[in-house]
């Protein structure tokens, strides 16, 4: 069900992430917002991209995230800490066009994909591999690991979120709190929130 | 309106539930109308939707395994370091082999002791290895250069990685051991008295409890940082003469290199400057520019060359963003005499 604009956000953006939280996090001091920035800076790459797609996509991604920092500064009034010349320093390019975030194909990618996999929390390791791996229908992996279809949908769903985060390597979700959290006493998902 | 953070999760419901097997047309508008409704819902959902697909690519570990059973972690954990091919059977427990004594090397009885040797061994090994089965876990993590990356280890202790650092991480039941292969890191160490904590690095290791420290390494050199607790600086084990061993309470800023260990005493928060870099930040108090310059490049790929011994020599002072060596050369040009080159890869100062 994806267009041909997904498939281009996907291939031509998301591949960038890596790169982006980590500019992202050089320039914004508020580690809880980059979460939200990121997400921003997506959805305006996105719908500026349904008028016209950029001629360079990462370089429109890099701009698009600036003039939202600066927005955002303006808009909330409130003095960084550093002076909005930091947004403009054009440093974050060398750093990954030297080791492209190329994470479709290859067996780069399937290393981070292992790398994600182990970083699970227990049983969330155990539902994505019988689920995403064996392919065993969602009741019978409920039945062999006693617990409920529902409880199965919900470790799904945030392997889905940590796999995700880990692969495309940005994380700036967490801010502090990688990708690469593997904490059995996790499991629980209680602490569903605090991941 | 939700925030990214509750989008992200719906989104993820919204695939697992796709995914679940029980999925009607009705569903499927649901997930569309939602999709339609904010060009936020619809990155977050491509963003997992893609990640998710390539998690397919996962079904070749199954290969050559026994279905339904899911391994145990780090099982690829050597082939996902690095080299080789995928390792057909867990990497062996070799540290297992040190409750072998060493077979003296006396050639006519060699070969017995060796079997009687190897015997112990295997019987050590598996004893040993069953008992920690459940308890082993190792992971591998990595910084690029110009970032800082926070990672949560499993036992609870969360470890920041400085620009260009790469680590692993051994947990089992009697211990926890990271190797800091490079770089340098802050470990913020989860109380755990049964587990000490120990950084290895240059032929040093250094112990906590439950403290927060950072442990750096550079050419010949290695750095311990305390900011919390008490940290023992001690040899490696079976690492030649034994030196003595430094302990460190907080404040320590300690630098172990082949001759022996400095230990400077200075107040926590003074200690602390030394892991601004963590929030993107180098401070430097009447710092030759030789060194300020190496830390820069620490940091960034584009370098910063000094030119003249002259300019080596200037002291500098202050608060700078690593991730601005624009700005840092501006200043020193202003205020010192200094003039730059710049070029794409790298800035030379020279001499005015």
């Amino acid at each position: 069900m994806l267009n041909d604009l997904d498939a281009w956000f996907v291939r031509e953006i998301l591949v960038h992430e890596r790169a982006l939280a980590g500019y992202l996090q050089r320039c914004w001091p508020h580690r809880d917002e980059l979460h939200d920035l990121r997400q921003e800076v997506y959805a305006r790459v996105y719908e500026a991209a349904r008028r016209e797609r950029p001629a360079s996509p990462r370089a429109f991604l890099f701009a698009t995230a600036r003039h939202l920092m600066t927005d955002r500064v303006r808009r909330s009034r409130v003095v960084s800490i550093e002076p909005m010349g930091d947004f403009e320093s054009s440093n974050v390019y060398p750093i990954d066009e030297l080791c492209p975030e190329r994470w479709t194909g290859g067996r780069q990618a399937l290393r981070r994909l292992v790398e994600a996999l182990d970083a699970l929390p227990d049983r969330c390791r155990e539902v994505v591999w019988l689920r995403r791996v064996e392919e065993l229908p969602q009741q019978e992996v409920a039945r062999r690991l006693g617990i409920s279809g529902r409880t199965v949908e919900k470790h799904l769903a945030k392997g889905m979120r940590l796999i995700a985060d880990h692969l495309f390597g940005g994380d700036p979700a967490r801010g502090r709190g990688a990708p690469a959290a593997a904490a059995p006493l996790e499991e629980g998902h209680g602490r569903q929130q605090d991941d | 309106m939700d925030d990214s953070r509750t989008i992200e999760r719906t989104a993820a419901q919204w695939l697992a539930r796709r995914e679940s097997g029980a999925w009607s047309a009705r569903d499927q508008q649901a997930l569309e109308a939602w999709l339609e409704q904010r060009t936020e819902h619809r990155v977050a959902w491509l963003r997992l939707h893609a990640a998710w697909e390539q998690a397919g690519r996962l079904r070749a570990l199954a290969a050559g395994l026994p279905p339904g059973q899911v391994p145990e972690r780090g099982r690829w954990a050597a082939w996902a370091a690095g080299d080789g091919a995928p390792a057909a059977s867990p990497v062996p427990d070799l540290r297992a082999l040190r409750f072998a004594p060493r077979p003296p090397s006396r050639p006519a009885r060699w070969p017995r002791r060796l079997a009687a040797c190897l015997a112990l061994a295997v019987a050590a090994g598996a004893g040993w290895g069953a008992w920690q089965l459940s308890g082993r876990q190792q992971a591998h993590y990595a910084s690029a250069v110009g970032q800082v990356r926070e990672v949560a280890l499993a036992d609870g202790s969360r470890a920041t990685l400085s620009s260009g650092t790469r680590l692993a991480v051994y947990l089992d039941r009697g211990q926890r051991r990271v190797v800091l292969e490079q770089g340098e890191a802050l470990f913020e160490v989860a109380r755990d008295p049964a587990r000490p904590f120990a950084v290895e690095a240059g032929g040093y290791r250094a112990v906590a409890v439950g403290t927060r420290y950072a442990v750096r390494r550079e050419a010949g050199a290695l750095r311990v940082v305390v900011t919390e607790g008490r940290v023992r600086l001690e040899d490696l084990p079976g690492a030649g003469t034994p030196r003595p061993v430094s302990l460190l309470p907080a404040g320590s800023v300690a630098t172990a290199g082949g001759d022996g260990v400095l230990v400077r005493s200075l107040p926590v928060e003074e200690a602390q400057r030394y892991l601004e870099w963590r929030d993107g930040f180098l401070v430097f108090d009447d710092t030759p520019l030789e060194q300020a310059a190496a830390e820069f490049n620490r940091f960034n790929l584009r370098r910063l060359e000094l030119a003249d011994p002259a300019v080596a020599a200037l002291r500098v002072g202050g608060h700078f963003r690593w991730s601005n060596l624009d700005a840092f050369v501006g200043l020193l040009e202003q205020g010192f005499p200094v003039r730059a080159e710049r070029h794409p890869d790298r800035i030379v100062l020279y001499a005015r």
